[in-house]
C-alpha cells in the first residue's frame, strides 16, 4: 500500500482535495493539464449569493498548494495510463514541454514584455484578451512559470527570434524541452476534472455566432477587474458600454434538442449574480433575465434571486426563448421568444446577450475514462458507485470529486472535496503519514534575548532588470548599511533561487545575525520561503521581515527612477526599524484527545461517526430519540433510485451499531460544553443520569424536521384528507393501503408556506423533488388515480433530476400558481372528506376550479428544534433561518468559525440524502484532520493580554469572530494585598491573529505578536521624522 | 518630518507624504496586482502590512499625522470579503469615531484620511486609488496643524 495519491485536475476541487489529504497525512501529486492551478474559480469575477471576490478567497488557497512541502505540483502534465489495484496503482504522467526551466523561471515577465507582437487570444479571459506567445495566464497564477507555446513561439515554429532567450537574465529558456514520461507509485486516485462550457457547440437559435453575444464565463470575465476590458461593462464588437443586457437562462440546458437533458444547476444563481454585479459597474444599463423556472438551489439562493429583482431592478420574464437574431448594423439583438405568463410571442431588443450555457463535463473526460478504467454516464460526466456515495467511482480506490460527477456548485465541490480525502483516509487508513514529510531543521534554533543588541542583515533584490532597473540597487545598499543595527547588507540578482538561500544562511552564520530582511518581491508569495531559510541557519522565523520593492515599488513606479529608489530605501528603513523591535516566536503545540462528538442520530450523522471509526478513532454518538435513523424512518421510497429508506437505513444502522470505536447515547442529550479543540469536556444527560466526555472534535449533525402548516390551506384536525408530504409518506410505508380506497383524485401543493414575502422566504429544495417521486409511487399503486400538482417552479437541480421529472410529468396534470394568488381549498358539504380547489393557472392564464378527494400540502423543511441552546452551548452561530452558520459559505461549508467544531447535513440547510451523505464525510475529514495530526501548532502571530493593564471590560471578547477571548476572574497581586478581578484570557489556539482585539482595548492592554504597536509606531516614527 | 527637513522640501516642489495601511488579504494583494498589471501611481506613499484592516489602531492613524504624514488611508477587504469575518466591520465603526475625532475635535480635513475598500482583483482601483489620493492631498497642501 501506498500513502499517496494522485489527484487530477487543479481547480478548487483538486485544491481542496488535496490540502485535506496532506492534512490528513498523505502525500498528494497534484496533476493539472493546465500551466496554472485555479481552475474555474479563478475566472469568476465574484461568487453568490454573498458576491465575494472569487480570486480573493481563492487564491490564498492555491498559495498554500504551492508552499505544502507534501504536495507535488505537477502543473502542465497528463494522466498517460494507470495500472495497478486500490493502494497499490502505477500511474503515467506526461511532463509537456513548457520550454522554461521551472527551477529557474522567477515569473519576472521580462521576457513576455519583450516577446515580439504576435498574439493570440488568451484562454483565460475567454479569448476575449490578447496573449504572446510566452505568456503565464494570469497574473496570480500557481506556480508563476512562463510557457511558450509552441505554435505561435518564431523560435520553435520557424528557429529565427529567440528574443526570450536573451532577456532573461535567470536563464530559464530552454527550446530544447522535450516531452517526458515520469511514473508514480500511489495508492489512491481522485478525478476532479471539472466542467467546460462550450458555447460554439449550440444550434444556432441562441445566436452565439455574433459578436454581441457572449457565454456566462465569457461575460465573467468582462465583469472582472483585470479582466479583458478591466471590469468595465463593454460590449465586444465595439466597446461600448451596452444600455439592455439581456441574460438568457437554460440556453441548451434541459434541452433534449441541444441534447443536453439535465439541468446544470448553478445558471439561475450566477446569472443573478452577474445582473446584479452589471448594476453595480455600470448604474445606467438595465438587465433582463429570461428564464424558466427559477432552481436557486442552495442555501439563501433563492432570496438572493429575489434581491437581484427587488434592490438591484433586475427584470425577470418567465419565457421560452425561440431565437437570438442580429441587426447587422447596430449588432443589437433580438430576441424572440414566448411570455409564458401570457402565451403570447414578442420581440426583445437588446445590445448585448449573455447566455447561460450548458455547463458539461470538460473536454478530454471520456478519454481519461478509458485510462482510468472506470464508466461514465449517459451525460458523459464520471459515473458514481451508488447515488448514496457520488464520490466513489465504478472502480475502488478511485474517486471523483466535484462537477466531473454532476453538475454543483462550489460549496457542494468543496464538501464532496472534504468527503473524498476522509473516504482516501479509510481506504490508505494503515499507511497515514508514510510519505509525509516533516520539515526537520538541523541547525538547532539560537537563542536570541530581548536585550541582545539587534544584528540586522539585508538582501536587496535586482530581480532580474525588475527591481534593478528602476530602482538604484547599489545606492539603496549603500545606504542601508549605514541604518542603525545594519550589520551587513548585500544586493544579488534574485533572492528566490537555491544559491540564495545559501548566501543567506551564510550570512547569517558568518555574521552572527539576529534579524534577517530581504528587500524584494511580495510576501504574499515569497515570505515562507525566506523563513524557511532562516530557520535553517538556526533563526527564529518571526525575526525575519520582508519589504516589497518590486510588486509594490519598481512595478508601479517605472518612469521615476528616483521616486521608486526613495520609496525603497524609507520601506527599508522602516522595515529595519521593525526588525529592532522584533522578538522570537514560539509556535506552541497543543495535544488532541483523538475522540469525537458526533451530535444527531440520523443518516448524516451515522454515516460521519463511521467514517472517523473506520479511521481508527473513537466516535461517541448522541441521539435525542429512542433510535437511530431521524428522519430517515419516516421514509417510504428514496429517489430518483426508487429503493427502499428501511433498506439504506438497516444497512447504515446495523455497521453502526457493531462498530467497536462508536459508542451510542440514545434518548441523550448534550447539557456541556467547555474547553476547546483538541480538549473538550463534555456532559451528556441520558435519562437523568449524566455521563462526562472527554472530545477532541465535535460534528453537528441535527438534522431538520418538516413545517406544519399552521392552519394554512385549510390543515387542521377536521380535514382529514388534508396532509402532509412527510405525513403521506408515512401512510405509504403502511402495509394497508385501503385509506386510498375511495380515493379518485390527489391534489399536491408545492411551496405551501414556503418562498413566501415574508416568514420563511427560502426554497427549501427537497419538496419538489418528494412530491414528484410520490406522484408516481401513487400512479403504481393505482394507475387509475388523477393526480394534479400545483407548483410555482420545478426545483430538480441534480444531474440526473430533471429526467426523472421529465418522465414523471405525464402521471399527473400540472398547473402553474403563482404567490399573488395562491390555490384556495373549501370542503364540500356532507360527510365524506371531498374539497373544492380553485387556482388561477398562470400557463393558461384561467382559473381553474376542481373537486379532490386527497390534498398533500408540500411544505419546507425547517430547523429542528432547541438549537438555540445547543448553539450557545458550542458557542457557534445560527443563521437568520435558525439553522447553522458555516465559516463561509463558498470555501468553508463544513466549518464553524471556532475550530474544531463542524457541522453536516440539514442542520446546516435542506438537502436530500445524497448530499447529506456527502457532507457527513466531507465533516468527518475536516474533524479527522485534527485527530490524525495528534496534536496541534498554534501559530506564533497571536495577541496576547497584559493582565496588569487589562481593565475586564469584554470589549475584546465581543469582537472576537472566533470566541478566542474569554473575561474569566483571575486573581491579581498587589503590593499588600491580593484582589480577585476580571481579566480577559485569549486562548492561544482559537486566536487567529487579526489584531481586532487589540485595536478595541480601550486600554491598549492587548499587543498583537509581529504586529506590535511599539513595531508599528516604529515604522511610523521613522518613516515620517527620520 | 523634521521641520528643516520640510522646509528644505518646502523650496523644491512640495509633494505629500502619505501612509497607506493594507490588509495581508485583500487590499494588499490588490496592491500586488497593481504591480504585476504595472498600473502606475505616484511614488510618495509607504504602506504598511497589518493582517487585517481591524488591527488599525485609531492611534497609528492619529501618531502618522502627529509625525507629518499628509494623509492616511487606511485599506481593507470589502465588507462580507474579510479573511477574519467581521474584522473590516470594526474597522468601518471604528474609523466612523476616528473621523469625527480627526475633523471636529483636531479640525483637519476629513478628505487626508480615509477607508477604502479594495480587492484582490481590484489592481487597477488601487492604482487610481492612490493616485486620486495623491492629488487630492496636493490641492489640500501640507497639514500644519502640529
Ligand atoms: S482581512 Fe482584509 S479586512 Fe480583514
Amino acid at each position: 500500500m501506498e500513502g499517496s495519491v494522485v489527484v487530477i485536475g487543479g481547480g478548487i476541487a483538486g485544491i481542496q482535495t488535496s490540502l485535506d489529504l496532506t492534512e490528513l497525512g498523505f502525500k498528494v501529486y497534484l496533476v493539472e493539464r493546465n500551466p496554472s492551478i485555479g481552475g474555474r474559480m479563478a475566472q469568476l469575477d465574484k461568487t453568490f449569493p454573498t458576491n465575494d471576490c472569487s480570486l480573493c478567497i481563492l487564491a490564498p488557497k492555491m498559495v498554500e498548494v504551492f508552499r505544502n512541502p507534501n504536495i507535488e505540483l505537477m502543473t502542465y502534465h497528463e494522466v498517460k495510463k494507470v495500472e495497478g489495484k486500490p493502494g497499490d496503482f502505477t500511474v503515467t504522467v506526461l511532463k509537456k514541454p513548457r520550454y522554461i526551466d521551472e527551477t529557474k523561471c522567477k515569473g519576472c515577465g521580462d521576457c513576455a514584455a519583450k516577446c515580439p507582437k504576435i498574439e493570440v487570444p488568451n484562454v483565460f479571459d475567454m479569448n476575449l484578451g490578447k496573449r504572446k506567445s510566452i505568456y503565464i495566464p494570469f497574473p496570480q497564477a500557481v506556480p508563476p512559470i512562463y510557457v511558450i507555446d509552441p505554435e505561435i513561439c518564431l523560435k520553435l515554429t520557424k528557429g529565427v527570434c529567440g528574443v526570450c532567450e536573451k532577456v532573461c537574465q535567470a536563464e530559464a529558456i530552454d527550446y530544447e524541452q522535450k516531452p517526458q514520461e515520469i511514473k508514480l507509485t500511489v495508492g489512491a486516485i481522485v478525478a476532479a476534472t471539472g466542467f467546460d462550457m462550450p458555447a460554439e457547440e449550440l444550434t444556432s437559435r441562441w445566436g452565439y455566432q455574433y459578436e454581441n453575444v457572449v457565454s456566462a464565463l465569457e461575460y465573467e470575465r468582462i465583469l472582472c477587474a483585470s479582466g479583458p476590458f478591466d471590469g468595465r461593462v463593454l460590449r465586444p464588437s465595439d466597446q461600448e458600454e451596452p444600455e439592455k443586457i439581456a441574460f438568457i437562462q437554460c440556453a441548451g440546458s434541459r434541452d433534449l434538442h441541444e441534447n443536453i437533458p439535465y439541468c446544470s444547476s448553478v445558471c439561475c444563481m450566477y446569472t443573478a449574480k452577474e445582473a446584479i454585479i452589471t448594476k453595480e459597474h455600470s448604474e445606467n444599463s438595465n438587465c433582463y433575465v429570461f428564464r424558466h423556472d427559477i432552481r436557486a438551489y442552495g442555501k439563501n439562493f433563492y432570496e438572493f434571486t429575489q434581491r437581484a429583482q427587488k434592490d438591484y431592478g433586475v427584470q425577470y420574464f418567465q419565457t421560452k426563448v425561440s431565437t437570438v437574431v442580429e441587426d447587422h448594423e447596430t449588432k443589437d439583438l433580438m430576441i424572440h421568444y414566448e411570455d409564458l405568463k401570457t402565451g403570447k410571442f414578442n420581440d426583445f431588443h437588446a445590445n448585448l446577450v449573455v447566455l447561460a450555457t450548458p455547463l458539461v463535463p470538460s473536454k478530454g473526460t471520456e478519454e481519461l475514462a478509458q485510462v482510468l478504467g472506470v464508466e461514465v454516464d449517459k451525460y458523459h460526466f464520471f459515473k458514481e458507485k451508488s447515488f448514496f456515495n457520488k464520490c466513489l467511482s465504478s472502480k475502488d480506490g478511485m474517486f471523483l470529486c466535484g462537477f466531473c460527477q454532476g453538475p454543483k456548485d462550489i460549496p457542494e465541490t468543496v464538501a464532496d472535496a472534504s468527503g473524498v480525502a476522509s473516504q482516501v483516509a479509510n481506504l490508505l487508513n494503515s499507511v497515514k503519514y508514510t510519505e509525509i514529510k516533516e520539515k526537520v531543521f538541523e541547525v538547532p534554533e539560537m537563542e536570541v534575548k530581548i536585550t541582545d543588541e539587534p544584528r540586522i542583515g539585508v538582501l536587496v533584490c535586482h530581480c532580474g532588470i525588475n527591481i534593478g532597473k528602476y530602482v538604484d540597487v547599489s545606492g539603496v545598499v549603500e545606504y542601508v548599511e549605514k541604518l542603525p543595527y545594519v550589520v551587513h547588507c548585500e544586493a544579488n540578482l534574485y533572492s528566490c533561487s537555491p544559491d540564495s538561500q545559501a548566501r543567506i544562511k551564510e550570512v547569517i552564520q558568518e555574521k552572527n545575525l539576529n534579524r534577517f530582511i530581504v528587500a524584494s518581491c511580495t510576501p504574499r508569495t515569497h515570505e515562507a520561503l525566506f523563513q524557511e531559510t532562516c530557520q535553517e541557519a538556526g533563526l527564529n522565523k518571526y525575526l525575519f521581515e520582508m519589504v516589497n520593492i518590486r510588486d509594490q515599488c519598481s512595478w508601479v513606479h517605472m518612469g521615476d527612477n528616483e521616486g521608486a529608489t526613495a520609496k525603497a530605501k524609507d520601506l527599508i528603513r522602516m522595515a529595519v526599524a521593525k526588525a529592532r523591535l522584533l522578538k522570537p516566536l514560539t509556535e506552541a503545540s497543543l495535544d488532541i484527545t483523538p475522540t469525537a462528538l458526533i451530535i444527531g442520530g440520523g443518516v448524516t450523522g451515522m454515516t460521519a461517526a463511521l467514517n472517523i471509526a473506520n479511521q481508527g478513532f473513537k466516535a461517541y454518538k448522541v441521539e435525542k430519540e429512542d433510535k437511530l435513523g431521524g428522519n430517515l424512518n419516516n421514509l417510504n421510497v428514496l429517489y430518483p433510485i426508487q429503493e427502499d429508506a428501511a433498506i439504506l437505513l438497516n444497512v447504515i444502522q446495523d455497521k453502526v451499531k457493531k462498530h467497536k470505536n462508536i459508542e451510542i447515547f440514545l434518548k441523550s442529550q448534550i447539557k456541556d460544553v467547555k474547553g476547546f479543540i483538541g480538549n473538550y469536556n463534555v456532559s451528556i444527560a441520558m435519562n437523568k443520569k449524566s455521563q462526562g466526555l472527554k472530545i477532541g472534535t465535535i460534528i453537528v449533525a441535527t438534522g431538520a424536521q418538516e413545517l406544519k402548516p399552521n392552519g394554512d390551506f385549510q390543515y387542521n384536525k377536521k380535514n382529514k384528507n388534508i396532509i402532509t408530504q412527510l405525513e403521506l409518506e408515512q401512510k405509504l410505508k403502511e402495509k394497508d393501503k385501503s385509506w386510498l380506497d375511495n380515493i379518485k383524485r390527489v391534489t399536491t401543493i408545492l411551496c405551501v408556506d414556503a418562498r413566501q414575502k415574508e416568514g420563511i422566504t427560502y426554497c427549501s429544495n427537497v419538496c419538489c423533488g418528494v412530491s414528484i417521486k410520490n406522484v408516481s409511487i401513487l400512479k403504481e399503486l393505482r394507475p387509475d388515480l388523477e393526480i394534479v400538482v400545483l407548483y410555482r417552479d420545478i426545483q430538480m437541480a441534480k444531474k440526473e433530476f430533471e429526467e426523472y421529472y421529465r418522465e414523471r410529468r405525464k402521471d399527473a396534470i400540472f398547473l402553474r400558481y403563482d404567490l399573488d394568488q395562491i390555490p384556495t381549498i373549501s370542503k364540500k358539504g356532507g360527510k365524506s372528506e371531498k374539497y373544492d380547489i380553485k387556482v388561477f393557472d398562470t400557463n393558461l392564464q384561467d382559473e381553474i376550479e376542481f373537486e379532490t378527494d386527497l390534498i398533500i400540502l408540500s411544505t419546507p423543511m425547517i430547523p429542528a428544534d432547541n438549537l438555540d441552546e445547543l448553539a450557545k452551548m458550542l458557542k457557534v452561530p445560527l443563521d437568520k433561518n435558525g439553522f447553522f452558520l458555516e465559516a463561509h459559505v463558498k470555501l468553508r461549508p463544513l466549518d464553524f468559525a471556532t475550530d474544531g467544531i463542524f457541522l453536516a447535513g440539514c442542520a446546516q440547510w435542506p438537502k436530500n440524502i445524497q448530499d447529506s451523505i456527502s457532507q457527513a464525510n466531507g465533516a468527518a475529514g475536516r474533524a479527522s484532520r485534527f485527530l490524525s495530526a495528534k496534536t496541534i501548532k498554534t501559530s506564533g502571530l497571536i495577541a496576547e493580554v497584559n493582565p496588569e493593564r487589562c481593565i475586564g471590560c469584554g470589549k475584546c471578547e465581543s469582537v472576537c469572530p472566533y470566541n478566542a477571548i474569554e473575561i474569566k476572574e483571575a486573581s491579581m497581586e498587589f503590593e499588600d494585598v491580593s484582589l480577585v478581578l476580571k481579566k480577559s484570557f485569549i486562548n492561544s489556539a482559537l486566536c487567529k491573529g487579526c489584531g481586532t482585539c487589540a485595536a478595541t482595548c480601550p486600554n491598549g492592554a492587548i499587543s498583537v505578536k509581529h504586529y506590535d504597536f511599539d513595531q508599528i509606531f516604529a515604522m511610523i516614527e521613522t518613516y515620517l521624522l527620520d | 518630518m523634521s521641520k528643516a527637513k520640510k522646509k528644505a522640501k518646502q523650496k523644491e516642489e512640495w509633494t505629500p507624504e502619505l501612509l497607506v495601511f493594507c490588509c495581508n488579504w485583500c487590499s494588499y494583494a490588490g496592491a500586488d496586482l497593481a504591480g504585476v498589471s504595472r498600473f502606475q501611481y505616484p511614488p510618495n506613499m509607504r504602506i504598511i502590512r497589518v493582517m487585517c484592516s481591524g488591527r488599525v489602531d485609531p492611534t497609528f492613524v492619529l501618531k502618522a499625522l502627529k509625525d507629518g504624514a499628509d494623509g492616511v488611508l487606511i485599506t481593507g477587504c470589502h465588507i462580507g470579503d474579510c479573511h477574519y469575518i467581521s474584522g473590516n466591520e470594526y474597522t468601518r465603526d471604528r474609523f466612523k469615531k476616528l473621523h469625527e475625532i480627526i475633523i471636529k475635535q483636531l479640525g483637519i480635513d476629513g478628505k487626508r484620511v480615509r477607508l477604502e475598500w479594495v480587492s484582490a482583483s481590484e489592481g487597477k482601483r488601487f492604482a487610481d486609488l492612490i493616485t486620486e489620493f495623491t492629488n487630492q492631498i496636493k490641492e489640500l497642501g501640507p497639514l500644519k496643524v502640529f
